[in-house]
């Protein structure tokens, strides 16, 4: 499991500091699949920093078991490299984590479906082949928690059904935050969800309840 | 979170520490394997160009200088004295000039929290290093074929090559950190001054064609030290070299601890390249 505490977090501009998150208290565990709503600017992607160990927060404590595996933000179109091939980048992500390059390779090929493109440079794929390459990427490594953000959502029909009966089997065994702001994605993906407002975070066992509060905002 | 799971004691902290330093050696592997493919790529020629785009330089500069047939003083190979001037420089100008976009053009990989901004330095600056070292080995090698003066100590070639590419590896840490908090114009400097070191560098004079006093000032830098230390690897005993190992390795520690504590101190405040 994993907990915030007290968590204030932000970023500098100009050297002055602004800090998006304030007090933010959180804990996630195992099977928890958490949607976190929040509009534009709320602090959404500063969260997902937090979480996925990227980004220390100025005040509080971000607290992790050390087994409990946090993948990288899935989705944000990073994590990807542009000028080397899909099969190049699976074979690097292998090898960070430890895993065997060929046998990766070979299972984002697979989930993928890239064809030839997986040879090819990743500058030259349409975004609906690179959201397919990251997810398939992040889907070859074994997490015990998945951070998603909507853009994720992006591609054909196909794929997303695909996404959907991935990260589903996944939610058995692992947590699943995903960020949005838009709702459907969550009612398909959580079972709660959060709302982050005003710098913090405000947690609503009930899914419709809490996106019945966030459309009022 | 259990207290079993927390090593205790020196020998848990050494554990941990050798856990730690094994990641790292995985990850720069890893970065120095991407870093080939995003430099050089598969396509036209390939790696080749990581050691051919040092060797033709050098080659051509060193030719130009045997063509016009500049004497050397102390009966120095003309081509011998420019190659070793020429490379060890490449290095140096390669490091630096690519040092501050060195964390910009990698900004999607701190995605991945194992990897941080000193493994992505460290894999650039390895790469360079070994490269500009088997070149230079190559062709003063390769010269020696035609004019019969091979490297008469290779080891000291090799280790000045290293000592001087650790040093450019603390430079590049201090202007990589200064661009990290927002210090861009750094970069622009960068390039200029490059040009504007040659003769400051040391790669084409030595320090005994200088009177005494203004030795005295020379010997304060250790990449002219450096230069002398790899030309008598190459030529051997036939001039006067003035160096003191101690104080390039002395420099050369200290420039890196002052990059390291940069970086430190860069990376904490602003951890937020992976918007860039």
């Amino acid at each position: 499991m994993m907990e915030l505490r007290d968590v204030w977090a932000g970023y500098k501009v100009h050297g002055r500091e602004h800090l998006v998150l304030r007090g933010v208290n959180a804990s996630f565990w195992r099977g928890d699949a958490v949607g976190i709503m929040g509009r534009n600017g709320a602090g959404k992607s500063t969260l997902v920093k937090v979480l996925s160990g990227r980004l220390q927060p100025s005040r509080g404590k971000f607290l992790r078991d050390p087994e409990f595996r946090v993948s990288w933000p899935l989705g944000f179109g990073g994590a990807i490299h542009g000028s080397i091939t899909g099969a190049d980048n699976a074979r690097f992500i292998a090898r960070i984590y430890d895993r065997d390059p060929y046998e990766i390779e070979h299972q984002v090929e697979e989930f993928a479906e890239l064809g030839h493109f997986m040879h090819q440079p990743v500058n030259t794929y349409s975004s609906g082949m690179r959201g397919r390459l990251a997810f398939a990427l992040s889907m070859a490594i074994d997490f015990d928690c998945y951070l998603v953000d909507e853009a994720i959502a992006a591609g054909d029909a196909r794929f997303q059904s695909r996404f959907r009966m991935a990260m589903e089997e996944r939610r058995k065994r692992s947590t699943v935050i995903v960020v949005s702001h838009s709702t459907s994605i969550l009612k398909d993906l959580c079972t709660s969800a959060a709302i982050l407002h005003e710098g913090r975070l405000a947690f609503h066992e009930d899914l419709d309840e809490a996106i019945a509060i966030y459309e009022r905002l | 979170m259990s207290a079993s799971l927390r090593p205790d004691g020196s020998l848990g902290a050494l554990r941990e520490f050798m856990r730690a330093f094994r990641v790292q050696m995985r990850v720069i592997g890893a970065l120095v394997l991407r870093e080939l493919h995003t430099r050089f790529g598969r396509h036209h020629g390939g790696y080749v160009w990581l050691f051919f785009e040092p060797m033709m330089l050098a080659g051509c500069i060193a030719g130009l200088h045997a063509v016009i047939g500049h004497g050397m003083p102390g009966d120095m190979n003309v081509v011998g004295f420019y190659l070793t001037g020429y490379v060890p420089y490449y290095l140096f100008r390669g490091i630096l000039n690519r040092s501050g976009g060195a964390l910009h053009s990698n900004a999607p990989l701190f995605y991945h929290k194992q990897v941080t901004y000193l493994d992505v330095i460290i894999a650039r600056n390895l790469l360079e290093i070994v490269a500009v070292l088997f070149a230079q080995l190559f062709l003063l090698y390769a010269v020696g074929v035609f004019n019969n003066q091979f490297p008469v100590n290779p080891a000291q070639i090799a280790v000045g090559v290293v000592l001087m590419g650790l040093f450019c590896h603390g430079i590049s840490m201090m202007i990589t950190s200064a661009t990290v908090i927002g210090m861009e114009e750094v970069d622009r400097f960068i390039h200029p001054m490059t040009y504007l070191m040659i003769p400051l560098v040391g790669a084409f004079t030595m320090v005994w064609w200088f009177p005494s006093d203004f030795q005295q000032i020379m010997l304060l830098n250790p990449t002219i030290q450096l230069f002398e230390y790899i030309r008598e690897g190459h030529f051997g005993p036939i001039v006067p070299y003035y160096y003191d190992l101690t104080y390039v390795i002395s420099a050369v520690a200290i420039t890196n601890v002052l990059g390291l504590l940069c970086l430190k101190a860069a990376g904490h405040k602003y951890p937020y390249l992976s918007d860039v």
